[in-house]
């Protein structure tokens, strides 16, 4: 009898739970990012998604330099990520090509919230988008407020002015820059690049140089780079040796006035251990005479993965990182420096940032040159940069290099 | 249940030498061994001979090896690396395992006063990771950090980029990675020297030898042993060396390829992929770790009979 008792509680306990068990239970989605720096601020955002859908993300950042690698490992053995961010152009477009990433063009929002400069940076050859546009990074002149106080110094207008605030800051015993080489790459992609907005334009010259309509020897790459090779006299004793991270270490010393970096840095230059710094920041100026123009980045999208168990889940979230609430959520909870990209009214709560963001207005804006379609010159560039600043070449010779380089990725 | 004699005495006679008993040691490292050794560099080798990621991988036979060897800009990165990756093997072969050596003979000489403490000395960089050695040093050798106090103390000829500079970045780097790693070989030939029987030494005393007739003639031939040991370990240890060149220049052995190890090299074609596109191609990293072992192979298989197995 006590048997039968237990057997019929246990038979009444299953049928209390049976229902639960079948109710589907709630959905989880991965997301991959490279941004493992600001886990916590993503899972702040994605906290939010969930209080308003229910549904969970869960958010599995990888370190930077090797997401491209781990990404194309997890989704070539079929365990990637529901949900990823997705760089911009060939990066981008190798993986949408090989079937990874879905097409979002369908997703509400996507063609009308967006600018076509924008969505330039995910959209395959075939016209279709595969990431949904979220943020941008831009290149900046940051420099030490104090310090231009001191010496009575205004924010310079033209690069012409830019070189004679250098100067006069040498004159007066400041070290003017704190950029180095040492890292092999921010040279070319704050530095250089840009620069360059300022002498070549925006996307519809761009896409010359990348047709070989024009030649990257001719005037305006001489100036640009001649203009460079100017501004590389002001570049600190030791800069070979200097590296990306030693920059704010200088402006916050006061052992340097100014700096080129990326948008990003603002984020570290809000943090603790510059509190002390008074710092501002203005747009790399465009020489006397030419239209300004701005490197503003396309740096990071959200991609879908085509191999998602849970395809209606992942096209309503992408949905909402194209609507104008979810972007304000997401661009809010992001560290200073990275941009929305989206066509609404999106007020950063950080001063600093919006000042940065303000500097976009009225020039011509453009990802960073190469990116598109002659990212294989980006190790030839930094080569002739660093020759150029070490005074090993001049800048015609480089302009040559870069022409025959671009010729080669012509022929392929 | 109880065992008897008759039954476990043949047991004993199979351990007698010559009895099949040492499988049985043998095994479990064996099969460890193959799993996660052997295996998975046979793999590698024929990983070398594929083109692409995981998912679609095609055989490409040898085309990868002759990408190494012919195509310009692959093969001069390897050469490149390659002399460099023997640069540094020297510094340590010549500077590092003789600084060992003679710190090995100054410490156990019997008047030697403070031996545990300089011992401790030699050895507390060993304990300190590579990435912090290679900070710390960034920042002494940076004409901006370091050089004020450089040029206070009267000694402003050093401040100089030493790691921007094409013509000094590797020496530097192989002389921090001497100075970090000295203390091993260093311990290796102090208890080398303290095996070496007392009664050689009284009796060379006897004999009047002085102290260097004492080392060449019987503390060095009694070495030989450890010395290839120690030179093994260095040469192996400095063609895997990957780690140093990560904290002290970049993984593109900047500047200008100057500090590109086989290590570093391996890791940007098989591993991480060029920035800014990161796509690695695991068939020619493969292909370089290939062609890298076997030439260890005939490095080590030489050294090895020369300096070992010698009663």
């Amino acid at each position: 009898m006590k048997k039968l008792t237990a057997l019929l509680l246990a038979v009444l306990m299953m049928a209390a739970l049976l229902p639960s068990l079948v109710q589907a239970e709630p959905v989880k989605l991965t997301m991959g990012s490279w941004r493992s720096d600001d886990a916590e601020q993503a899972k702040g955002w994605l906290a939010k998604y969930k209080e308003l859908t229910g549904v969970e993300i869960v958010f599995e950042p990888t370190q930077s330099a090797q997401y491209n690698a781990t990404l194309r490992l997890q989704l070539d053995n079929g365990t990637g990520p529901d949900l990823m961010y997705a760089r911009s152009y060939a990066v981008g477009e190798e993986l949408y090509e090989a079937g990874f990433f879905m097409d979002v063009s369908d997703v509400p929002g996507v063609k009308e919230n967006f600018p076509a400069s924008a969505l330039d940076g995910w959209q395959a050859k075939d016209g279709k988008i595969f990431a949904v546009p979220v943020s941008a990074v831009s290149h900046v002149v940051y420099y030490n407020v104090d310090i231009f106080e001191k010496h009575g110094l205004k924010v310079p207008e033209t690069f012409e002015d830019f070189l004679a605030l250098c100067q006069e800051l040498k004159d007066k015993g400041e070290q003017p820059l704190a950029n180095g080489i040492a890292d092999n790459w921010d040279i070319l992609e704050c530095v250089y690049l840009g620069m360059l907005p300022n002498y070549v334009g925006g996307v519809d010259e761009r896409v010359k140089y990348e047709s070989g309509e024009k030649k990257m020897n001719d005037e305006t790459f001489v100036k640009s780079l001649e203009d460079y090779a100017k501004l590389a006299k002001f570049l600190p004793e030791g800069f070979e040796s200097m590296g990306n991270s030693d920059m704010p270490a200088m402006l916050a010393l006061g052992r340097a006035a100014m700096f080129i970096d990326g948008s990003w840095t603002a984020g570290a230059l809000l943090g603790e251990d510059y509190k002390d710094l008074n710092w501002g920041a203005f747009a790399i100026p465009a020489p006397e005479g030419n239209k300004a123009g701005m490197s503003f980045h396309t740096d990071w999208g959200m991609a879908g993965n085509t191999a998602t168990k849970h395809p209606e889940e992942v096209k309503a979230f992408l949905a909402w990182v194209a609507s104008p609430e979810g972007a304000e959520i997401i661009s809010k909870a992001q560290p200073a420096g990275f941009f929305p990209m989206i066509n609404a009214e999106i007020k950063l709560e950080e001063q600093h940032a919006n000042d940065i963001l303000a500097l976009n207005e009225g020039k011509i804006l453009d990802s960073r040159f190469v990116w598109a379609k002659l990212l294989d010159m980006y190790t030839p560039m930094v080569e002739q940069l660093n020759a150029i600043a070490k005074g090993e070449t001049t800048p015609e010779a480089a302009a040559e290099v870069f022409a025959a380089e671009q010729a080669k990725i012509l022929d392929k | 249940m109880q065992p008897t004699l008759s039954k476990s005495h043949p047991r004993r006679s199979r351990l007698e030498p010559g009895g099949g008993y040492w499988i049985w040691y043998v095994l479990p490292a064996l099969i460890m061994y193959c799993l996660f050794m052997a295996y998975p560099m046979l793999d590698s080798v024929r990983l070398s001979l594929y083109e692409g990621t995981t998912g679609a991988r095609n055989f490409v036979g040898l085309a990868n090896y002759v990408r190494l060897f012919t195509d310009p800009e692959v093969s001069a990165r390897f050469w490149g690396a390659f002399f460099n990756t023997w640069v540094f093997f020297a510094y340590h072969m010549l500077l590092q395992n003789v600084l060992g050596m003679l710190f090995a003979v100054v410490l156990t000489n019997r008047t030697m006063r403070g031996r545990r403490f300089y011992q401790t000395i030699i050895f507390i960089p060993c304990t300190i990771a590579v990435m912090v050695t290679g900070y710390l040093f960034k920042l002494v050798l940076n004409p901006q950090f370091a050089g004020p106090t450089l040029r206070s103390m009267g000694l402003g000829a050093l401040v100089k980029p030493w790691l921007g500079d094409e013509k000094t970045a590797l020496h530097v780097i192989s002389l921090v990675s001497v100075w970090q790693w000295v203390g091993i070989p260093t311990m290796m030939f102090v208890a080398g020297l303290q095996n070496i029987s007392e009664d050689l030494l009284e009796a060379a005393d006897i004999a009047g030898a002085n102290s260097w007739q004492t080392f060449w003639y019987i503390k060095f031939p009694l070495l030989l042993p450890v010395i290839g040991m120690i030179a093994i370990l260095t040469f192996v240890s400095n063609f895997n060396a990957f780690d140093i060149v990560y904290a002290m220049a970049t993984p593109d052995g900047a500047p200008n390829y100057s500090t590109d190890l086989i290590g570093s090299l391996f890791y940007r074609y098989g591993v991480a992929g060029k920035h800014p596109i990161g796509i690695p191609e695991p068939g020619v990293g493969a292909a370089i770790s290939t062609a890298i072992f076997a030439m260890l192979l005939v490095g080590v298989i030489p050294t090895l009979r020369a300096t070992q197995g010698k009663e």
